[in-house]
């Protein structure tokens, strides 16, 4: 009789693997592939699920409507778990199992330690997670894009707010002690001597501070009008809050893209209410009238989504029209030609994404608008118009 | 089957590769090393270069960690010092490749030096968290020693050229990363036929004792980490090479712990338990995205379902290590040896 030995059920399984993965489904051999590293597990966790979905959600909707030029729109994706040399190995993976004209990367690391490949191979343009102030430059990266201001630009945002609001205002900025934190701090010491505003203390904090009771002595002894954080997702702002309203502190807090998800300051309460910030989107439950996009957003998902799936949404949403303009002008998808065809985005209307329509002369699309945080009703209401920065 | 190997010399005694099987091997192994990057595409490439850097970096722990018994939680500090010293030499003195990582190794050799100071009066867990500190102190210069390492935004370096040829494909990368590499694990190798290794060895096993035996201890504790420490840092000049770009956040502490833990998986106080260790951790992820694409057909998102049990699956794969092979993969492989031994007669 065959007895099933563990040598023969291991041998019988390794062939079932075989020829399961010979039957594996086979690509589209004409889609356009948007190539993703992007963070599932790790740090960033929450905001590469949220990206990844509105990618996937936009893809959905182009594919729906004929694709682009009759080409389906695909997003082959990764995890890297937020690290560089994941991210790096996903991309050399990715990139040598399909022809990759678009690609979104999840961190600053990763987008600099990519740039001199990208500036070798000429074949895509990248956008990705990252608002560092560093790629914002179209001569040193002339293939990288990003879908909002850089950091400098948002807290650029947040300095016209203030200088409009309180002339002369006193500033402090708190920023962590890591690449993502300190990128805005000298443009930002420029901007608020060109605006006439004073920033009178520069707080730099450990990425994951818990103990936060020295800066807030700082804070109180510099007794400024407005404190903006960056670097930061939540940790350790409400603590910040909290302490400086025990001592009875009068300054308004203010925050940047990634504090700005509304549902991160539901758990934390009062302490978070009149917290303010730049986001360059509206927010899942904005139901503001002229925003066709966002009820679409609704109506395909039903529960709230975070700030990160309109950042990949719009990613996905600028890469495809910068395929579909290069296509259309009869010309190959390369990298020189997609990031022109970006360059000629003039006026687009994003559906109401973002409140104005946009253009994108460099790399960056430099609007926002100042929201601030009610806890009664949980959202963040705008405070502001929409604000373009000039440079 | 090899009943025994008499040697009739003293050389012969002393040799790395003592019988015939052994040097089959590594010359089939030599071959495969050199044929690898004409049969393998960029994303393997990428992988291979990547192990074999953690290879040599893994080695320099080895010989400091498990040969010597002092347990060290630096090493990617050294290999950012590394890293980080080819950055700079090739930003603003135009010196060539080797030069540069002969630079490396030697600062990091130095820096190594200093933090071994300490081993003389502290031993075990509490040198641990005393290297750890001088890994913190390294990442706050880093930080703020603008003019010369960038600080946060770190430096972009120009890549390597050798002879006019510019190294910016990670086939030309190959040839100059397993040289290094190389030499490195043979000159570790030979380390412990001399009389230095062999008092490696005895200040791990009873350093007082050796001490008594004529062994000055502070000399060698410092010899043992100013050389883990060279590797380091040739392995992090490497690195800056290979990824072009080194930021105070490029080497974290995780890193340290990565690399121990691959001595530790690999089998310390062996050299091919450093190599083997190295290339399994860093192979290791990459195997578990494949069992997630493998499995992606049935389950939809497999990506974003499975990724987190990724992280766990890696955890419970070290402590299983520790709990049913503490002695590492070398172990396994010299059981294997063993059981070739005498076949095909049972043992």
């Amino acid at each position: 009789m065959f007895s099933l030995t563990r040598r023969r059920v291991t041998g019988l399984m390794a062939g079932v693997a075989l020829v399961a993965g010979l039957g594996a489904a086979q690509a589209q051999e004409d889609d356009i592939v948007i190539g993703g590293s992007i963070p599932l597990t790790g740090v960033f966790a929450f905001a590469g699920v949220a990206i990844e979905a509105g990618m996937q959600d936009y893809i959905k909707q182009v594919n729906e409507a004929g694709g682009i030029g009759g080409r389906n729109l695909r997003l082959a994706y990764e995890d890297t778990g937020y690290k560089v040399d994941q991210s790096v190995a996903v991309f050399n993976k990715l990139t040598s199992q399909d022809e990759i004209h678009l690609y979104y990367g999840d961190s600053t690391g990763f987008a600099k330690t990519i740039a001199p490949e990208l500036n070798r191979m000429g074949g895509m343009i990248m956008g990705g997670a990252s608002f560092a102030s560093e790629l914002n430059d179209p001569e040193e990266h002339p293939y990288m894009f990003m879908a909002g201001p850089d950091y400098s630009e948002m807290i650029a945002i947040l300095m016209e707010y203030i200088a409009e609001e309180t002339p002369g205002a006193r500033i402090v900025l708190v920023n962590s002690d890591t690449e993502f934190g300190r990128d805005p701090i000298e443009s930002s010491r420029a901007k608020a001597a060109e605006l006439g505003l004073e920033i009178v203390e520069e707080i730099i904090t450990p990425p994951t501070a818990v103990d936060v009771s020295t800066e807030v002595l700082k804070l109180r002894r510099a007794r400024p009008d407005y404190t903006i954080f960056h670097g930061y997702i939540l940790a350790p702002l409400p603590e910040f809050m909290t302490q400086a309203q025990q001592l009875g502190l009068e300054t308004k807090f203010m925050g940047t893209f990634w504090s700005m998800d509304s549902s991160i300051w539901d758990s934390v309460g009062e302490p978070a209410d009149g917290f303010m910030g730049v986001m360059p989107y509206r927010y899942y439950y904005d139901e503001e009238a002229g925003a066709p996009t966002m009820a679409k957003i609704r109506e395909m998902r039903p529960e709230y989504q975070a700030t990160g799936y309109m950042q990949g949404y719009l990613s996905a949403m600028l890469m495809a029209e910068s395929a579909r303009r290069v296509l259309e002008a009869g010309q190959e998808l390369t990298g020189t030609n997609l990031k022109a065809a970006m360059n000629t985005i003039e006026d687009f209307d994003t559906g109401g994404l973002i409140g104005i329509p946009i253009s994108i002369p460099g790399n960056s699309v430099p609007v926002g608008r100042v929201y601030q945080y009610s806890a009664a009703e949980k959202k963040m209401q705008p405070v502001s118009d929409w604000i373009t920065v000039k440079e | 089957m090899i009943i025994g190997t008499a040697k009739e010399t003293y050389r012969a005694d002393a040799a790395l590769l003592t019988t015939q099987p052994q040097r089959v091997w590594m010359a089939i192994f030599l071959a495969a090393l050199l044929v690898l990057p004409f049969v393998l595409d960029a994303y393997w490439l990428y992988l291979v270069c990547l192990a074999m850097i953690n290879v040599g970096a893994a080695t320099g722990l080895n010989i400091l960690t498990g040969y010597t018994g002092l347990v060290s939680l630096g090493q990617a500090a050294f290999m950012a010092v590394g890293a980080y010293t080819v950055a700079w030499l090739e930003r603003e003195a135009g010196t060539p490749m080797l030069v540069n990582l002969a630079a490396a190794g030697g600062v990091a050799a130095a820096v190594g030096v200093l933090v071994g100071i300490p081993s003389l009066r502290v031993k075990g867990l509490y040198l641990a968290i005393a290297t750890i500190a001088a890994s913190f102190i390294l990442h706050f210069v880093f930080v703020h020693w603008v003019p010369v390492t960038g600080g946060a935004s770190g430096i972009s370096v120009p890549p390597a050229s050798f002879f006019g040829i510019e190294l910016v494909t990670y086939f030309r990368l190959y040839w100059v990363i397993l040289p290094v590499t190389a030499l490195m694990v043979l000159g570790a190798a030979n380390l412990f036929r001399t009389r230095i290794g062999r008092a490696f060895i005895a200040v791990r096993d009873r350093d007082i004792s050796a001490e008594v035996l004529g062994i000055p201890l502070l000399r060698y504790k410092l010899m043992s980490f100013g050389i883990a420490s060279f590797y380091a840092g040739v392995s992090g000049g490497l690195w800056a090479y290979f990824f072009r770009v080194v930021t105070p956040e490029s080497f974290p502490l995780l890193a340290s712990i990565f690399l121990l833990a691959a001595i530790i998986v690999g089998g310390m106080g062996t050299i091919l338990g450093g190599i083997i260790g190295a290339i399994f951790m860093t192979l290791a992820p990459e195997m578990l995205r494949f069992v997630v694409e493998w499995v992606s057909p049935w389950v939809p998102n497999a990506g974003t379902l499975l990724s987190p049990l990724r992280t766990v699956v890696f955890g419970a794969m070290i402590v299983g290590f520790l709990v049913f092979e503490p002695q590492g993969i070398a172990e396994i492989v010299a059981r294997v040896r063993r059981y070739f031994r005498l076949w095909p007669f049972r043992t």
